[in-house]
């Protein structure tokens, strides 16, 4: 995609439209609507460029998708998409005003989120001021939710599921750990991911017998770790980031801590920390939005090995789309659904058809709690084996079972 | 005390005067036609959300630039902290409204206390340094508090804070029109009163200063306390309006380089200076926000012309309409022999 002028993708849209306007009608049935305009203000320059152009190949992969159908069906009436982005420039100062003119001068009539907390706080509030609903897939900050806002939903899983299907997982292994070590990052996203361990893990017959945490980008964890070491732990837990995972994961090799699953919350599902650590890496856990090998049975849209397939032709890529990516075009998926449930493209009755939207996906099952969180999604379980990741957990999406117990490092 | 030489108002000068204050009349005005009495009088709708989004931050842009030009066009400490009084008074007024449930109006009128009380506190130690000394600090101080606040959990820490919804897009705009005003009308009071001669005298040689009688120490205090205040005060306003704050949306280093450039690009020093600089600079931001690769290239253009500007003008665009600068080779030797050392 070009990044000149406004990142306008109307292509075939305005085509249509003009087509449409002028009177010069190509098929008769369906018969051709407006143009229907959707906007997001992204992060495309700045320092969250990486991740806001993987939430716009998500969205821009759907975009095409719909394009080839004609548009989105509402009422036996086919609207063509017209999908305009904002260059947020990793400024969430900037959004606000971007997102004020994406729906007062660019006329979108519906939202999608962008990258990042701040961008996504101030975004849903323009939404909830300006009754246009907002499908977000790219902000973790679960505070916005809780302000009971009605116009904007999140197709992700809440901060508090991406340890707990370790737990899930822990529960079913023979034989079963019993002691749980939990050492989290001080920023909101971890201690959330904590804090919801701690307080799942008892109801699984799991003690958490450590619970610290440590600053952000921490450079050396080994003496929380020594900390450990007297209590053996079965299940060491880290909720934190990159780094911080493979500096525990050293740390514990130094000290010959064996515990019998090892599982951060973000790092592992990373090339970076197969490379960083080679086979030091194996038999690591780690909790994951969404996984290529994931098995769900989509309602509609295409096939996880579709999805997988159009990504790489799209964008030339040999490796499977990022979950950034899954999640951004999952976004576009509630959108579409709920504007074709509400038989109208009027904001507050596609707001309540996202509300009562349930459907199975590519990417899992979209449905909203009552504060428009996808609670109803499981967080699927991945495990490095031999150097390549296996979704593990839950068993009914998995495509391998996982190594357990993990081999203490002096059998390695 | 040593005024500037001001030519006769020239053609050039009278053009810029009238169009602002048409332009100014039409941007009080215009948001009146919103309102449901503008409408049964079947007044054209001359404003939309956009409209209001753009104009109050223009009118936020004014405050901060004019409140910069206080400490830095005034008294000649070019202060990179400015962002940290905006801060404040953001989490002022978003902790008072969202934590104890204080009616906004009433949480408002400590905005500017608490920025200007941490001038107090900071202003004593640093502002005995000159120069880049001074400048490194204030920077300091800005990107520390932000810091600070993004780690402290009873103000909501990283999480930032949530307001309540507040619709009224006339309340605010007017508010930061007013918020405006009142930055004006304090920067003309501080030009006319001895205060201001105090600040000017410092700025061009403050041992000088010190020697004819300026008490240095307090005058500089002051200058940042009022200039605190008043950034202040729009962070108060900038809270409510927006409703979520947080350490990124309230503490972000680039508003600081931002009102610096206004304030130079208008004309540092003087009355109106800032508010064309903020004016402008703003509008050309926002236009040229969103649009990609077009906005990475703008900020090597605003670097350009504040370039140009340094060099050929001076004293800024408002000195440029009646003023001395002009844009030829004289000008250039000229403003090269004030400027160089």
């Amino acid at each position: 995609m070009d990044m000149k002028g406004k990142l306008r993708v109307t292509l075939v849209a305005s085509a249509m439209l003009a087509t449409a306007c002028g009177g010069a009608a190509t098929t008769p049935s369906p018969s051709i609507g407006s143009t229907l305009v959707i906007g997001s203000a992204i992060s495309l320059t700045g320092s969250q460029a990486k991740e806001g152009n993987l939430a716009k190949q998500g969205y821009d992969l759907w975009y095409d998708w719909i394009q080839a159908q004609g548009g989105i069906t509402v009422n036996g009436v086919k609207h063509p998409v017209s999908l305009i982005y904002e260059d947020d420039q990793s400024k969430p100062d900037l959004s606000a005003t971007l997102l004020e003119k994406l729906i007062t001068a660019e006329h979108a009539q519906f939202i999608l989120g962008p990258y990042g907390s701040a961008a996504t706080a101030t975004d849903a509030v323009i939404a909830e001021k300006d009754g246009i609903p907002m499908v977000e897939a790219n902000g973790a900050a679960q505070a916005i939710f809780s302000k009971g806002y009605k116009y904007t939903f999140g197709v992700l899983s809440p901060a508090n599921k991406y340890l707990t299907g370790v737990i899930d997982m822990a529960a079913t292994l023979s034989p079963k750990p019993t002691t749980v070590a939990m050492l989290s990052a001080n920023d909101n996203f971890s201690v959330e991911v904590a804090k919801a361990v701690v307080d799942y893990a008892p109801s699984k017959g799991m003690q958490v017998v450590f619970n610290k945490t440590y600053p952000a980008a921490a450079p050396d964890v080994s003496g929380l770790l020594s900390q450990v070491k007297p209590l053996n732990p079965d299940i060491i837990l880290n909720s934190g980031h990159l780094a911080e995972a493979i500096a525990i994961n050293k740390a514990a090799k130094d000290l010959n801590i064996n515990a019998k699953i090892f599982a951060y919350s973000v790092g592992p599902s990373t090339p970076d920390f197969v490379d960083a650590l080679g086979k030091d890496a194996n038999f690591v856990y780690d909790g994951s939005q969404w996984t290529p090998q994931v098995k769900y049975s989509p309602q509609f849209y295409l096939s996880v090995n579709q999805y997988v397939l159009a990504y790489k032709t799209k964008y030339n890529a040999t490796a499977a789309p990022d979950y950034h990516v899954a999640e951004s075009t999952a976004a576009c998926l509630a959108l579409q659904k709920a504007m074709e449930n509400a038989k109208s493209l009027d904001p507050a009755k596609v707001r309540d058809a996202l509300a009562s939207l349930d459907v199975m996906t590519f990417f899992g099952e979209i449905k909203f709690d009552s504060r428009g969180i996808n609670v109803f999604k499981p967080m699927v379980v991945e495990q490095i084996q031999g150097g390549v990741h296996y979704t593990v957990f839950p068993p009914d999406v998995a495509n391998g079972q996982p190594q357990y117990p993990t081999p203490a490092w002096s059998q390695r | 005390m040593t005024q500037r030489f001001r030519p006769p108002a020239t053609a050039l000068r009278r053009l810029f005067v009238g169009g602002a204050a048409i332009a100014l009349v039409y941007v009080v005005l215009a948001p009146l036609s919103s309102t449901d009495a503008g409408q049964q009088l079947g007044l054209p709708f001359l404003t939309d959300r956009l409209w209001f989004r753009v104009a109050t931050t223009v009118a936020m842009f004014v405050v901060l630039a004019s409140a910069w030009n206080i400490i830095g066009g005034l008294t000649g400490y070019a202060s990179f902290g400015n962002v940290a009084f905006f801060g404040l008074g953001a989490y002022t007024t978003g902790v008072l409204v969202s934590l104890r449930q204080w009616p906004f109006g009433l949480a408002l009128l400590l905005a500017p206390v608490v920025p200007a009380l941490f001038a107090l506190v900071i202003g004593i130690p640093l502002l005995r340094l000159h120069g880049h000394y001074f400048a490194v600090a204030s920077l300091g101080v800005g990107v520390a508090v932000g810091e600070v606040v993004n780690n402290l959990q009873p103000l909501g820490a990283s999480t930032g804070l949530f307001l309540p919804i507040v619709r009224s897009n006339l309340l605010f705009f007017y508010l930061m029109l007013a918020a405006a005003a009142l930055a004006v009308l304090v920067t003309w009071v501080i030009l006319h009163t001895r205060f201001g001669y105090g600040l000017l005298a410092i700025r061009e040689n403050e041992e000088a200063a010190a020697v004819i009688g300026v008490n240095t120490t307090f005058y500089k205090v002051a200058a940042l306390m009022i200039a605190a205040a008043l950034t202040g005060l729009a962070g108060g306003i900038f809270a409510q309006w927006n409703t979520f704050i947080n350490q990124e949306n309230v503490f972000p280093i680039e508003y600081n380089v931002e009102m610096i450039l206004m304030a130079v690009l208008g004309g540092a020093g003087t009355l109106l200076g800032p508010v064309a600089g903020a004016v402008t600079l703003e509008l050309v931001i926002l236009r040229l926000a969103g649009g990609g690769a077009a906005a990475a290239y703008s900020q090597i253009g605003l670097g350009v012309l504040l370039a140009v500007t340094v060099i050929f003008l001076p004293r800024g665009v408002i000195d440029f309409f009646g003023g001395q600068s002009r844009l030829s080779l004289w000008a250039l030797r000229r403003s090269l022999r004030e400027t160089s050392v």
